[in-house]
């Protein structure tokens, strides 16, 4: 990693720092929610649904409930508990409003089931393997339904209709309409353009397979609720599981301290919680519900797929003209995020439109995975203007930096704008003149080739909450309500704090991961947690130096607290991170292995606060966008609508072996919002990489890789 | 996990019993090496034992023993001491390579030899518990579905693939197998070892229940061998083979004398190629001579709608290590 | 199957709760249904669970414990000693997460019952470190910011642990190879490596063995094993 800063050097942040909790994570000390062993806890299995689309005539539970040590069993027969997060109209996560109104509600246990894998019933038992022996004595009766797993093909009209009203999913506001945007006016676009190119791209259902899968523990104490789970936003997961429990949020007690993973996998509440805390209330018992890990595949969520059909107009010196997309999203038969395609945005264009589909089918259930809307659409995007810079002669590197997005939507000015230095230093570093080549050229039968692909990605400031004590011995204790999934937010909230007092690192002393005893936070998605509430750190910290000055520091058993809650806006400007990625892969033309043999990752995230772990979230984000580009799918069997490639074997999940050096350049940048200037960096190594990587092998074979996974058996087909 | 009993014999004739024991009992009974496939299919219930039969505990069945001119290998010898073993590496290299290529350290560690030739199939329809004719069934999902895992020779009624990459080496060495069962011992040749499912389409072997695999014999290695095996995965590791070579060439210098080439990841056994096998007999190898190999190597590929890329990648892979063998100093 | 009456707790809860009402009238069954209760009788069929008494040593601990046939060797280290640095990421020898040393190799734990490992030594993640001293690796991923969200890390350390102790001086490739069965979906393979290759050129890379033998702090609930054993 090298990183020239034309920054003002600071104290504490933007030294390489070892997280503050490494030691307990390489002793095995760190406490994850598998870990949590409660007196007198049962454990819970789920029955899952056999078929993608049935209704349930009858459960008979009897001979499950007649072995010793089985507790309880639930089904949706007495349990009518509505998971408000689990579909919600447009998708629109965070709005509680539409979760109560959304048309298509999902119960815990649903009749119909509509994929494969859906909660049919749950057992609590005195152990494990009984009660994984009791979920398989349930007898259920079923009337095996049509179902229909492609998202473009649950539209035509002799589709079964998942839902009464059709497979089109609502809007924000109920209604059945597609989602649309629009500038200028493409067909006039089209019309004046010299050329017009189009293409349909396709990609995958691809899992989060975070390392862990999705597991909790649900206790009661009278009327409270205490949760260990593992969410990626425990103030959400709270507010989540009261409204859907229907008690007060002060009676959910929700704590998560390591967790292992999520990648948007573990937003909000997940219906086992629900199971979970149901089942404990009922037996009044702790409960321990664990998923497997094909469970956790098909039974939580992944990214969803997508059907793109690009149509664009150039002028013959390769200027945009028009862009349109038509995008088909499948979001499974339950709604739980937009089904939004990004890429768009990429490009500067008079006329734009973008019409997409979220639509219902009867595969696992879409939702977040690591910058949810964007490694699919920036694929099919940067792999289509990849295309029409090809076939318009130009170099890509060329096409784009001519065309990329300057302003956000051609006209709202970004807090500050990198992206061409990020795409000039890169090309340079990379040597990209050197080796890009005429596509196919390399004779082979090993073939090279480099691809390039770019990024501008919404870095959002917003509202978060912090709360600092001082004590007489000098200990500042940073109250916030963050998880640490993987990025280290508990080590990025203490080095801010640590800036921000003036104070050494070992003087600070973070409490996070419970609902009881932190503020509210958003929660580590949509790259917001180091933005949203490492800004609300700094502004309690300025408010505790403000009590310092008046009161003096706190003796005895005296302290001093400080707490800010605040809401910053980028003052009508829009903040994105930049960056840029390129790679060069080597093809075998007669076995169709693809081989990355370097990539080079060019990225401003603003001011990196420690490049240690920022530099690992970019390799880690670029490593998973190699995956998802060469090797993830979760396939289905078009006979019965059942999954077959769940698990690291089934999607061959990248290994060491399959994992190549990864070399990051922060160009770093103080936009004066956010902390210190920080903007988003743990969803920003994925979004372009899956096109960087797909660029690459055109240029290598001459051939373009329209469908993901791109596998030896596409590979070696094309080339025939 | 479904409740079983583990037992732990400390020969053979007490682990053929145990076996007999449990069926007569109205038990089932399975055999474990490491337990690193076997594990997996009991805890989706795919098989289910009363009875496991440890064979771990049987002493002395993990070595690799001279015996008239050759070596006699113990079934339970683990792939890591399989691959690293000196005699095997040098006199039997492909076998050394074949074991190399299996799944992880991890798994090696544990794996057996005779777990390794004797694990189910890794068609995800039988793994996934699709009730086809491996898992007791009628019909073989994966013609009229996803199949570009499977069997583009040799298939019908069910299109797997062998998944062993050992047993593509051991054949090519032509190996013997020594089974031992409630009726004593017998020692059967490669060919007759394993079974196309238009044989039985239950079972991927003629091991009977009762039966186990004791021991392989590999008949002294000629001078002037090579051999060598040479896979292609979906990923870099951790996946059974997609195509596999195990080519065995005995040279009289530039010449070669006598060539065996067999395929792993194409059919439902280790599939021979006699054709290739004849091309090369006698002959100096030549790129060209390599083509044609390659060439009959897939010569009557019956592939199925997903899985046609097979023809040309093997046929590159044959040609690729029968070349790459050859010119090998 | 006879039905019990309600608890009153139960119904308080429902009761209490508007959404899960409002939800139940608009449900598939109508709320009426919520009293029915599937529950067990008292008793029930009893089975017999087939368990076996094992001798583990365990970071050099020795444990005499009774365990069930069935239950894995990841399962007793996690439930039954309160080893619970050990992780699990699939049960089914596809992530690396479980990863032990057995007899000082790398093996699966998940994969593995506990009944086949009788009699044999098993290190885990919490039998690296002497005391407040880290074993090279453990302060190499330290320091090169190994884990991301550290549920794959104590397995990449006992797969190093196993090269390290075997091959001193591993090469890039080498470390990559040792290591290949263990996924990182974090995927901070560069850090993994980079840390390993670290270690590998301390004085004491390869030293750390010496916990085998010494007794080491017992696990949370380790006193208790071989009474809870039987039961849970
Ligand atoms: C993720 C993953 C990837 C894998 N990749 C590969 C791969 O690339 N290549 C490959 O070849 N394998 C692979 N395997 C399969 C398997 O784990 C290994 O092949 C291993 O060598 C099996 O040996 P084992 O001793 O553990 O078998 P076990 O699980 O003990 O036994 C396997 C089967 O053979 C029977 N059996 C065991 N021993 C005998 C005997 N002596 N006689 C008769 N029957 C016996 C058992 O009853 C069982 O049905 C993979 C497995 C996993 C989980
Ligand atoms: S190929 Fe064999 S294992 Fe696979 S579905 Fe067909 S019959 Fe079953
Ligand atoms: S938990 Fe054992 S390999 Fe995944
Ligand atoms: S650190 Fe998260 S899986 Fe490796």
């Amino acid at each position: 990693m090298s990183r020239p800063s034309k920054l003002t050097p600071l104290k504490t942040i933007g030294h390489p720092t070892a997280r503050i909790d490494a030691v307990e994570r390489v002793t095995g000390k760190a406490t994850y929610t598998g870990d949590v062993h409660l007196p007198g806890m049962l454990y819970a299995r789920v029955l899952r649904s056999p078929h993608a689309h049935a209704r349930i005539r009858q459960i008979d539970a009897s001979k499950a409930l007649a072995l010793a040590g089985v507790k309880f069993v639930l089904t949706h027969e007495n349990c009518s508990v509505v998971w408000g997060a689990g579909s919600i109209s447009g998708g629109r996560q965070y709005v509680d409003d539409i979760k109560k109104i959304t048309r298509h509600k999902r119960y815990l246990f649903n009749n119909p089931v509509r994929f494969f894998g859906e909660p049919v019933a749950a057992v609590a038992a005195t152990n494990r393997h009984l009660a994984e022996e009791a979920v398989r004595l349930i007898n259920v009766d079923y009337e095996v339904l049509p179902f229909v797993l492609d998202q473009e093909a649950a539209l035509r009209p002799e589709s079964v209709k998942i839902w009464p009203e059709g497979n089109l999913s609502p809007t924000a506001k109920n209604e059945m309409e597609p989602e649309v945007y629009r500038r200028g006016n493409v067909e006039e676009g089209f019309r004046t353009a010299d050329f017009v190119f189009e293409d349909r791209y396709t990609t995958t259902y691809v899992h989060n397979a975070q390392m862990e899968p999705r597991l909790c523990v649900a206790g009661w104490e009278g009327d409270k609720l205490t949760l260990y789970t593992p969410t990626q936003g425990t103030s959400n997961c709270r507010h989540d599981m009261a409204r859907d429990l229907g008690i007060p949020d002060e009676k959910v007690r929700v704590i998560c301290k390591y967790m292992g993973g999520g990648f948007g996998n573990k937003n909000q509440n997940q219906d086992a919680d629900l199971i979970a805390a149901v089942l404990a209330k009922e037996t009044g018992a702790p409960v321990k519900l664990e998923l497997s890990r094909k469970e956790d595949f098909i039974g939580v969520h992944g990214r969803w797929p997508t059907t793109q059909y690009y149509k664009v107009g150039v002028s013959r010196d390769g200027v945009l003209q028009a862009l349109q997309l038509r995008g088909y999203s499948g979001m499974g038969p339950y709604r739980k995020n937009t089904g939004g395609i990004g890429g768009i945005e990429l490009y500067q264009c008079p006329n734009v439109e973008s019409v997409t589909y979220p639509v219902y089918t009867n595969r696992a259930v879409s939702g977040n995975y690591r910058a949810p809307e964007f490694p699919q659409g920036f694929f099919g995007i940067e792999s289509m203007m990849d295309d029409v810079a090809y076939k318009m002669k130009m170099d890509p590197v060329e096409f784009v930096l001519k065309n990329m997005t300057r302003k956000s939507d051609d006209e709202v000015p970004y807090t500050n704008y990198t992206l061409e230095e990020c795409i000039r230093r890169g090309a340079e570093a990379f040597e990209w003149k050197k080796r890009w080549h005429p596509p196919g050229a390399d004779p082979g039968p090993i073939k090279r080739g480099v691809g390039m692909a770019f990024m501008a990605l919404r870095s959002p400031t917003g509202q978060s909450s912090a709360v600092i004590r001082l004590d007489s011995n000098g200990r500042y204790t940073v109250f916030v309500g963050v998880t640490d999934i993987g990025a280290g937010a508990k080590t990025t909230m203490a080095l801010i704090a640590a800036e921000a007092l003036g104070v050494p690192l070992s003087n600070i002393e973070i409490v996070w991961g419970d609902t009881d005893r932190c503020p509210y936070s958003v929660g580590e998605s949509g790259s917001r947690t180091t933005d949203m509430t490492g800004y609300a750190v700094i502004e309690a910290a300025h408010d505790l130096k403000r009590q310092i000055a008046a009161k003096g520091l706190p003796k005895g058993d005296n302290v001093l607290i400080a707490s800010a809650s605040p809401n910053p806006t980028s003052e009508g400007k829009v903040r994105k991170a930049f960056g840029a990625h390129f790679v060069e892969v080597e093809v075998d033309t007669e076995l169709g292995r693809v081989r990355v043999l370097k990539y080079l990752a060019v990225q401003d995230s603003g001011r990196i606060l420690n490049p240690l772990t920022a530099t690992s979230q970019v390799k880690g984000g670029a490593t998973q966008g190699i995956g998802m580009a060469l090797h993830e799918d979760l396939l289905y069997d078009r006979q019965t609508g059942q999954p077959l490639t769940t698990g690291y074997y089934g999607t061959r999940i990248m290994t060491h072996l399959d994992a190549p050096e990864i070399e990051v350049i922060f160009i770093e940048s103080d936009d004066g919002y956010g902390p210190f200037g920080a903007k988003c960096i743990g969803e920003a190594g994925i979004v372009h990489a899956v096109a960087a990587v797909g660029n690459a092998v055109f240029n290598a074979i001459g051939r373009r890789m329209k469908d993901l996974p791109i596998t030896r058996d596409k590979i070696l087909g094309a080339l025939v | 996990m479904k409740t079983f009993t583990n037992t732990n014999p400390n020969s053979l004739d007490q682990a053929v019993s145990l076996v007999q024991q449990a069926r007569t009992n109205g038990q089932t009974a399975s055999l474990v090496g490491g337990g690193s496939d076997l594990l997996a299919l009991v805890k989706d219930f795919i098989v289910k034992p009363d009875v496991l039969v440890n064979l771990k505990t049987i002493k002395g069945l993990d070595q690799v023993v001279p015996e008239a001119g050759g070596v006699h290998i113990g079934g339970l010898i683990t792939l890591d001491a399989l691959g690293s073993h000196p005699v095997i590496r040098s006199q039997y290299t492909v076998l050394a390579e074949a074991a190399e290529t299996v799944a992880t350290p991890q798994i090696r560690n544990v794996g057996t030899l005779g777990g390794n030739v004797c694990q189910r199939p890794w068609c995800w329809y039988f793994r996934n518990g699709f009730p086809c004719l491996k898992n007791g069934g009628s019909m073989c999902y994966s013609v009229g579905g996803e199949n570009q895992f499977h069997a583009i020779f040799g298939g019908g009624p069910s299109y797997i693939v062998h998944p062993s990459d050992t047993a593509t080496a051991l054949v090519a060495l032509g190996a013997k197998f020594r089974v031992v069962g409630p009726s004593g011992e017998r020692v059967v040749p490669g060919a007759d070892f394993f079974v196309l499912p238009r044989q039985d389409s239950t079972r991927e072997n003629i091991l009977a229940p009762g039966e186990l695999l004791s021991a392989v014999q590999l008949a002294p290695a000629p001078p002037g061998r090579r051999s060598t095996y040479n896979k292609v995965l979906d990923r870099e590791a951790w996946t059974h083979a997609v195509v596999s070579a195990a080519v065995v060439l005995d040279m009289d210098r530039e010449i070669c004398r006598s060539a065996s080439v067999v395929l792993g990841g194409v059919a439902p056994i280790p599939w021979r190629v006699p054709d290739a096998e004849r091309l090369l007999a006698g002959q100096r190898i030549t790129p060209a001579l390599a083509s044609k190999v390659g060439e009959a190597a897939v010569a009557g590929a019956q592939p199925l709608t997903k899985n046609a890329y097979k023809v040309p990648m093997t046929k590159a892979l044959v040609r690729r290590t029968v070349l790459a063998l050859a010119t090998r100093a | 199957m006879s039905k019990r009456k309600h608890d009153i707790s139960r119904r308080q809860f429902l009761e209490g709760s508007g959404a899960v009402l409002v939800a139940a009238t608009a449900g598939p069954k109508l709320s009426a249904q919520l009293s029915s209760s599937i529950q067990p009788e008292t008793g029930g069929a009893t089975r017999e669970v087939p368990s076996t008494a094992i001798r583990l040593v365990v970071n050099g601990t020795e444990h005499r414990l009774e365990v069930e046939d069935r239950w894995t060797l990841a399962e007793v280290l996690r439930d039954h000693l309160g080893l619970t640095g050990t992780k699990i990421g699939c049960n089914r020898g596809e992530c690396g997460a479980c990863t032990v040393l057995l007899d000082g190799k790398p093996v699966y734990s998940c994969s593995n019952l506990a009944v086949w490992a009788d009699g044999r030594e098993v290190r885990t993640v919490e039998g690296l470190a002497h005391g407040d001293q880290l074993d090279p690796l453990q302060r190499a991923f330290v320091e090169h910011d190994g884990p991301q969200c550290g549920f794959c890390t104590s397995g990449q350390l006992m797969s190093a642990r196993g090269l390290l102790t075997r091959n001193p001086h591993p090469t890039a490739r080498e470390v990559r190879a040792a290591m290949t069965g263990n996924i990182c979906r974090c995927s901070n393979y560069n850090r993994y490596v980079e840390a390993v290759l670290a270690a590998s050129s301390t004085r004491d890379a390869k030293t750390s063995d010496r916990g085998a033998g010494r007794s080491t702090a017992p696990g949370r609930r380790g006193a208790k094993a071989s009474a809870r054993a039987g039961g849970a």
